[in-house]
């Protein structure tokens, strides 16, 4: 009953690093590791002799939410479909904003507060368009991608977050 | 991710409140199931689901969204049925970022 996709994607896994499954388009890179985030090889997807810009964005775990002070985040998702919507994603806000490139990159499992869950870098002819799908680009995945933060708090206490309303999940115990 | 369900089955996926709740990552129910009736089926196996994680959650169908309406007025006549060997997930409201 499902439509397949329409695009050439193809899921590409590093034997060095089984963790980090990625799709690619084009100027689109998108992608989803274990590992810690490295904002300069994000970055180099991106680069373009036609580009004047490059905007990254690199949101980072938050120690509190609400005051209620918090050990550690940890995010899961539903590995195939996360990685179509990040392309989704990725191809249209390439054309609507004339990229040279995009690429996005978001941490799974446990990342220490502090660090890095999600990087995202744009290239394109003049910052103004790099600033913009930038912020599209993060709105977006928030959104829609299909990944899931759950907070533990200090005591072991964790709870399901829901971007939406800014609203918290159920408590989990 | 999910191991291929026995035959006459389809797995279904619960994600982030919705595997808290069911204190499983994946199942393997009995196919075929109509789509109208799948919300059912899971709150007579995890009494106040419904209310607590599905009726905010979006259902996929191996990785398409589907409409889960349980309207018996839509006679559209297409009315869609989980078969054997599909993969559904319950996507519970997403936080990435």
């Amino acid at each position: 009953m499902a439509t397949e996709p329409t695009t050439t994607e193809a899921t590409t896994t590093n034997p060095e690093d089984p963790t980090t499954h990625s799709l690619s388009e084009e100027a689109c890179y998108v992608a989803l590791t274990d590992l810690p985030l490295d904002i300069k090889s994000v970055t180099d997807k991106v680069r373009s002799p036609e580009a004047g810009a490059i905007v990254i964005f690199a949101g980072t775990t938050r120690n509190n939410f609400a005051t209620h002070p918090i050990s550690h985040l940890s995010y899961t998702a539903y590995h195939p479909l996360a990685l179509r919507t990040l392309l989704s994603i990725a191809t249209s806000l390439q054309t609507a904003h004339q990229l040279h490139g995009i690429a996005m990159v978001h941490r799974l499992g446990e990342v220490p507060i502090g660090e890095e869950s999600i990087v995202i870098a744009v290239s394109a002819a003049h910052r103004q368009a790099a600033w913009r799908a930038g912020e599209d680009a993060l709105e977006a995945c928030k959104a829609r991608v299909e990944i899931w933060k759950r907070e533990v708090f200090e005591g072991g206490e964790g709870v399901w977050r829901a971007n939406r309303d800014g609203g918290r999940g159920e408590r989990v115990g | 991710m999910a191991s291929k369900p026995p035959p006459g089955h389809f797995n279904i996926l619960y994600f982030a409140t919705a595997g808290s709740y069911t204190a499983k990552n994946v199942e393997a129910l009995p196919a075929p199931l109509p789509l109208k009736k799948l919300f059912g089926t899971l709150e007579e196996r995890y009494q106040g689901i419904r209310a607590s994680v599905l009726d905010h959650s979006l259902v996929t169908i191996n990785l398409t969204y589907v409409d889960v309406t349980d309207d018996e007025a839509s006679e559209d006549g297409d009315q869609i049925v989980i078969k054997e060997g599909d993969e559904v997930a319950i996507i519970p409201p997403v936080s990435s970022g």
